[in-house]
């Protein structure tokens, strides 16, 4: 085991190899506050990637309702109990260890899957904590929830109002994931086969098929269990990031990278996918002007999803403002309270960032705002509210504008005699 | 529903188990969609109705939780304050030198293309 430094856990921790960072790493902001699960990402995904047969309980990207829906099912639950049970009472923060640049979240004191592993019974050549769902947890992308309800004994006919959807008799959410390309990813540390390679490029993990022997190590050891066993072919497939569009060789972009078809495809304009430069030590450079950078380390409204597995997830959550905190504290970590307070009361910046999600298809290095006038002040909910109407500019890797949007953004519709014009 | 039902003594599964709930979850709940979709562009009538809605089921949870003149009030105050995007109807291009099909072909027809 090599050490390597965790910048989510605020420490070095174990790690199976050593660590190796790329020039940018693939990253992405989801805004839940604004998910209404309409599955546009999951479809968008599942009719490029995993539309084949042998892929039909495969959902690189879903949606599922927490707390009690997952898939596949109980993963998170089970994940975290296994934790515990490795590490009782023990999987603390110390949010006062000195929240830093190095360190934005404090210091995490419990255990990683990583180094749980070690003090499990398990086999001797297993090197992460982790299970192997079984065939019924994959059943369900998101269950009692994943197909419309219809009236009993008539086929192919559903409820066209939706009364006989699952009535939620307490506050829930709905979590959208993929792959998180983490930078210490657990299906690569686990793989016997070294078939699971991070691209020095973009950090983008990819499973090599020629190598993978359908061992499954990777399925049982990614915690947010993003890997999937193929029965047919018996090897396993997983979320590639698109990457022939954020190589920009789609030739709409005439060369420039563009996001995934789940983020361009997000309907709630919850989603943002961006490349980010990293340091020597795997933490993100200094790069003030880049959207995502901005979002997870200045403003800090973006936190990674349950950043104790140690893994260390370039998958960032603008965390729900109604879900009780002990629950979002387990899943984003001790970061939950600031962020839903800044994004509750967004400033100037951080408002004019918020505009940036799904103006373009393609990936934002960088933003730039001219400042606007102040078009509205007054009290909302027992504060004051100041919005500016300033115009943000996102530039793309060549350097050149991509678009402009303002706070005021005029939204365009068309008429209903143009509705399907091109 | 192809699933069976839940077995009650799968310890596993969520049934009757009580969750953390704050008091003003709903109302908070209501806030952020009604803020949201104001920032998004959405009239008091389009958030309105996001809210009679059973498929947006948080909004619908929320009226039905809150009730109707709750819900109005919370829209009306967000609308105040978020509400500030102008509404532009804005045409799509009459014609185009690279198009072959003229845009009335889009206009709606009967069912099979059969003028109506």
């Amino acid at each position: 085991m090599s050490q390597v430094y965790n910048w989510q856990l605020g420490r070095d921790m174990s790690y199976p190899y050593e660590g190796k960072f790329p020039d940018r790493q693939f990253a992405f902001v989801f805004n839940i506050n604004r998910c209404i699960a309409c599955q546009s990402c999951t479809m968008a995904c599942k009719s490029t990637w995993t539309f084949s047969k042998g892929q039909e309980h495969m959902w690189w990207a879903n949606v599922e309702t927490k707390p009690y829906g997952g898939y596949p099912q109980f993963w998170d639950a089970k994940i975290l109990n296994l934790l515990e049970k490795a590490n009782p009472d023990m999987q603390t923060w110390d949010p006062a260890a000195g929240a830093n640049a190095k360190a934005p979240y404090g210091k995490f004191g419990g255990q990683t899957i990583f180094e749980a592993g070690a003090r499990m019974l398990q086999p001797a050549g297993a090197r992460v904590l982790g299970y192997l769902p079984t065939d019924e947890e994959w059943v369900s992308p998101n269950i009692y929830e994943d197909n419309p309800v219809g009236p009993k004994g008539a086929r192919y006919k559903f409820h066209t109002t939706g009364e006989q959807l699952p009535v939620h008799k307490t506050w829930f959410f709905y979590l959208a994931r993929i792959c998180n390309h983490c930078t210490y990813p657990a299906c690569l540390a686990a793989c016997p086969r070294r078939a699971i390679y991070k691209r020095p490029e973009d950090g983008i993990v990819l499973l090599d098929q020629s190598e993978c022997r359908g061992y499954r190590k990777c399925v049982e050891a990614c915690p947010y269990k993003k890997s999937m066993y193929r029965g047919n072919t018996r090897v396993s497939e997983k979320c590639i990031a698109c990457y022939p569009r954020v190589e920009g060789t789609d030739p709409e972009t005439e060369g420039q990278p563009m996001e995934t078809r789940c983020m361009a495809a997000c309907i709630g304009q919850i989603r943002m996918q961006g490349l980010v430069k990293l340091n020597s030590d795997g933490a993100w450079a200094e790069d003030r002007h880049h959207p995502l950078y901005y979002m997870v380390h200045v403003a800090k409204v973006a936190l990674p999803l349950y950043p104790q597995f140690g893994t260390s997830p370039n998958g960032f959550y603008i965390p729900p403002r109604w879900v009780p905190r002990e629950y979002l504290r387990q899943m984003f970590g001790p970061g939950v309270d600031q962020a839903i307070e800044r994004y509750e009361n967004p400033d100037r910046e951080l408002l004019a960032v918020l505009q940036l999600f799904r103006r373009s298809n393609r990936i934002i290095f960088r933003y730039q705002i001219e400042e606007g006038p102040l078009v509205y002040e007054g009290p909302y909910r027992g504060k004051t509210v100041r919005i500016y109407n300033d115009t943000v500019i996102a530039f793309g890797k060549n350097g050149k504008e991509i678009f402009r949007t303002k706070v005021e953004e005029p939204l365009h519709v068309r008429t209903n005699k143009h509705q399907n014009s091109i | 529903m192809p699933y069976g039902e839940p077995d009650p003594q799968d310890p596993t599964v969520l049934i009757g188990v009580e969750l953390p709930v704050n008091e003003d979850t709903d109302v908070e709940m209501a806030y952020v969609f009604a803020e949201e979709f104001a920032r998004l562009g959405f009239s008091e009538a389009q958030v309105l109705d996001l809210f009679h809605q059973p498929y947006y089921a948080g909004a619908y949870r929320a009226l039905g939780t809150l009730g109707e003149p709750r819900i109005r009030e919370v829209v009306r105050e967000t609308m105040g304050v978020w509400g500030q995007s102008r509404q532009v109807v804005e045409d799509a291009p009459q014609t185009s030198r690279d198009w072959d099909v003229g845009l009335d072909a889009l206009q709606p027809r009967g069912a099979w293309g059969h003028e109506r």
